[in-house]
C-alpha cells in the first residue's frame, strides 16, 4: 500500500477531509499568533537548532554524562539497542515488582516500539492516560498526529466510543461531559496503578533529569502516585544544560498548539523517598540516522507537530495514510531510515512547498530532505516503474525545445478537438479526477513573443 | 544490557558529525510586569487574586472556595495533614491544595513549584483545585530568567501554567482533564 492509496480512503469522505484540513489550519494559525508575539522567536529557533546540532556532535559524551548524573541521583539507567530490547526491559521491571496495573502517559517512542501489545500479551493492563491516546486505545487505532492523537475523530465518534466502553449516555457527544467521564474513568486507574510509564520531552545531561510536558497533568498524576516510574527516551532527546530548557520550553508549545507553554513542564530528577525511577535509553535506528549526513538533522526534532499542521498533503490525507508512528513531513523523512522499501512512497507525499521547514522550531530542512530521499529511493530502485519511465520521458521531452514546441502545439489543438470524455478520462489523466483542465491558449508564449517583441 | 550500551555509544561516536559550538543563550529581556502575568494567566484559564496579608489567607479562600471541605496546605490551618508518606486514598479526597509558588513567568503565566513546596509530589495534580501563593516581586519576564534563578530543579519540580486542560475531543478546549480543575494565584 502506498501513501496515495491509503489517502484515497480518507479523502473519499469529502466533508470530513475538509473539516480535518480546516481544523489543522486553525491550529497553524494559533501557532502563528503565538509566534509573532515573541519578538526573538527567530533567534530562539536558531539557538535551538545550534544547541541540538552541538548535542548530536558530542552525543556519545552527553549520553555518558547524563547516565552518570542520573545514576548519582539514584535512577536506574537501561540501554536498549532496539524496540524488542526496550520492551523486554520494561516488562522485566514491571515483573520484578509483581505489578499488573500500569498507566502510561504520552510517548511516541513506546508507540514506535509497540510496547502496549507486548505488555498486554504478557498479562499486564496498560492504560494510556492522555485523553486522545485513551480514545484511540479504546478504538484500537494508532495515533494520527504527534500531539493531537485523535484529531482524525469527530466528537460523535468519541461519544460512540465512550458509550460502548465507559457507559456514557448514547448520543451524548458534548466534549465537556465526555472529558468528565474520561476523568472519572482514568482517575480510578491512576489511583490503582503500580507502575507509571512516561515518555521524555527533554533529557538534561547536566542534571541527569528528564522533563515531561503535558496539558492534562496525566504524567505527573501517574508518576507521582505509582511506586515505580519508567521513562523511555530516544537518544536524541538530550540537551546539554538546564538553561537550554529556557529556549526549548519557549518554542515547544507555541509551535505545537499556539499556547505560550504547556500547563505542566515537569522536571523528574530523583525518585521520591522509597520509590523507584528507571530511564530506558533507546537507539532503534537513531545512530544509523546519525551516520547519514543528509538526514541526521531529522534527529533535532522535538515532536511539536508544526510541520504536519501546516502541510497541505497531511491536512488533506490524514495521519493514518502515512502508516508510520510519526506521520506528516517529519515522519516522511524519519521512516525511510527505518524501512526504505515499506515507506518508499512517503517522501513523495509532499508538494515540496517548504512550509514545514519554515515553521520547524529547530530548523530542520524537512523539504530538502524529502527531495534527497526521493533521489535515494530512485537509485535504490524503490519507485514504481510508471513513475520512473514517465519522469525519464518528461525529462527528455522538456530538455528538447523542438519536441516541446511540437508537443505544445499538439496539446493545444488536441484539447480543443478531442471529446471531453477522452481528455478527462480518469485512466489517463489523474489531474482531471477532481479538477478541470484549463482552457487551451490559442498560441504558445514563444509564438506570442516572436510576434509581439521581435 | 551492557553490550547494548557499548554498541550505542560506539555507534554514536563513530557516526556523529564534526563538533559544532554550543551557543550562549542571551537574556532577551522582556516584560516582567504583574499586568502581563495576570493577563497571560487569565488567557490560559487561571486567575490572579490579590491578597493584602499572606499570613491571613483563610477569609479569601473561604470566599473563593466556599464548598471546599478537605484542604491541604503548609500555609494555613488545613483539614487534611499531608506529607511524603500520605497514602493515595487520602490524597484522592483533597478538594483544595494551597501551596507556595516560587517564581512567576510573565510571558506564559507559569509558576515554579518545587517538590519542597508540595507536601506530596502528587498533591498539585490529584487535588480538585489548586491555589498557588506568590510574591509579586518574584515575577520574571521569560523562561530564560526563570531558569537563571533556579539553583537546581531538586528531585522533582514543575512549572504549572493554569488548570489541567485538554482539547483532544475535536479541538474543543475543556478545563479540568486529569489534574486540578482550577488554578488561582494569590499574589501579595
Amino acid at each position: 500500500m502506498t501513501h496515495s492509496s491509503r489517502a484515497a480512503t480518507f479523502v473519499a469522505d469529502a466533508d470530513r477531509t475538509t473539516w480535518h484540513d480546516e481544523t489543522l489550519w486553525f491550529v497553524r494559525q494559533k501557532r502563528d499568533k503565538a509566534v509573532y508575539a515573541v519578538p526573538e522567536f527567530q533567534d530562539l529557533r536558531e539557538l535551538a537548532s545550534q544547541i541540538k546540532e552541538h548535542t548530536l556532535s558530542r552525543l556519545d559524551e552527553y549520553l555518558q554524562q547524563f547516565e552518570a548524573k542520573a545514576q548519582r541521583n539514584g535512577v536506574h539507567v537501561h540501554w536498549a539497542a532496539d524496540a524488542q530490547e526496550h520492551n523486554a526491559i520494561v516488562l522485566d521491571i514491571i515483573r520484578r515488582h509483581n505489578a499488573t496495573r500500569v498507566v502510561k502517559s504520552k510517548s511516541m517512542l513506546t508507540e514506535e516500539c509497540h510496547l502496549n501489545p507486548h505488555l498486554i500479551g504478557h498479562g499486564i493492563e496498560v492504560i494510556d492516560t492522555d485523553l486522545g491516546e485513551r480514545i484511540i486505545q479504546l478504538r484500537e487505532e494508532a495515533p494520527s498526529h504527534l500531539v493531537l492523537p485523535a484529531i482524525h475523530l469527530k466528537k460523535e465518534d468519541v461519544g460512540a466510543t465512550f458509550h460502548l466502553h465507559l457507559g456514557t449516555e448514547k448520543g451524548n457527544h458534548d466534549p465537556q461531559q465526555l472529558t468528565e467521564a474520561a476523568r472519572q474513568h482514568l482517575r480510578a486507574k491512576f489511583l490503582a496503578a503500580e507502575v507509571a510509564i512516561s515518555g521524555v520531552n527533554f533529557a538534561v545531561a547536566e542534571t541527569g533529569g528528564v522533563v515531561i510536558c503535558t496539558n492534562e497533568g496525566n504524567a505527573d498524576l501517574g508518576v507521582n502516585l505509582a511506586q515505580v516510574h519508567i521513562a523511555s527516551m530516544g537518544i536524541e532527546k538530550l540537551i546539554p544544560r538546564l538553561s537550554d530548557l529556557g529556549v526549548f520550553t519557549r518554542l515547544l508549545a507555541r509551535s505545537a498548539t499556539g499556547q505560550p507553554v504547556t500547563t505542566y513542564t515537569s522536571h523528574y530528577t530523583k525518585p521520591a523517598e522509597g520509590r523507584e525511577m528507571h530511564i530506558v535509553i533507546v537507539d532503534n535506528g537513531r545512530t544509523q540516522q546519525l551516520g547519514r549526513p543528509d538526514f541526521r538533522a531529522s534527529l533535532k526534532c522535538i515532536r511539536c507537530g508544526a510541520c504536519m499542521n501546516t502541510c497541505p498533503v497531511y491536512r488533506r490525507s490524514g495521519g493514518h495514510s502515512y502508516d508510520f508512528t510519526v506521520p506528516g513531513p517529519i515522519g516522511a523523512i524519519l521512516s525511510p531510515n527505518i524501512d526504505l522499501k515499506k515507506h518508499s512512497s512517503l517522501p513523495f507525499a509532499s508538494t515540496l512547498c517548504g512550509s514545514c521547514t519554515d515553521v520547524c522550531p529547530v530548523k530542520i530542512d524537512i523539504h530538502v530532505q524529502l527531495y534527497k530521499w526521493r533521489q535515494v529511493l530512485t537509485e535504490a530502485g524503490e519507485i514504481p516503474a510508471a513513475k520512473k519511465w514517465s519522469l525519464k520521458f518528461m525529462g527528455r521531452f522538456l530538455a528538447s525545445p523542438k519536441a516541446f514546441g511540437i508537443g505544445g502545439k499538439v496539446a493545444r489543438t488536441g484539447l480543443r478537438l478531442l471529446p471531453y470524455q477522452l481528455t478527462h478520462a480518469k485512466a489517463f489523466n489523474a489531474w482531471a479526477v477532481a479538477r478541470e483542465l484549463p482552457e487551451p491558449p490559442k498560441q504558445s508564449f514563444r509564438e506570442w513573443y516572436a510576434r509581439t517583441v521581435e | 544490557m551492557s553490550s547494548s550500551r557499548e554498541r550505542i555509544l560506539a555507534a554514536a561516536q563513530a557516526n556523529k558529525p564534526a563538533e559544532t559550538p554550543l551557543p550562549t543563550v542571551p537574556d532577551f529581556g522582556g516584560d516582567a510586569s504583574v499586568e502581563r502575568f495576570t493577563e497571560v494567566l487569565g488567557s490560559i484559564g487561571g486567575r490572579v487574586v490579590w491578597v493584602a496579608n499572606p499570613q491571613q489567607l483563610g477569609p479569601v479562600l473561604r470566599q473563593l472556595f466556599p464548598d471546599a471541605q478537605r484542604t491541604a496546605s503548609p500555609l494555613l490551618a488545613a483539614t487534611v495533614p499531608v506529607n511524603e508518606q500520605t497514602p493515595t486514598d487520602v490524597l484522592a479526597d483533597v478538594d483544595l491544595a494551597v501551596l507556595p509558588g516560587e517564581i512567576g513567568v510573565a510571558e506564559n503565566g507559569a509558576i515554579w513549584l518545587p517538590e519542597v513546596n508540595m507536601l506530596h509530589r502528587a498533591l498539585p495534580t490529584v487535588t480538585q483545585h489548586l491555589v498557588l501563593v506568590l510574591d509579586h516581586r518574584r515575577i520574571v519576564a521569560t523562561m530564560h530568567q526563570a531558569y537563571a534563578q533556579l539553583p537546581s530543579t531538586g528531585g522533582y519540580g514543575a512549572f504549572v501554567a493554569g488548570p489541567s486542560k485538554t482539547a483532544d475531543i475535536e479541538q474543543s478546549l475543556v478545563i479540568g482533564a486529569h489534574g486540578a480543575r482550577s488554578l488561582v494565584v494569590l499574589l501579595y
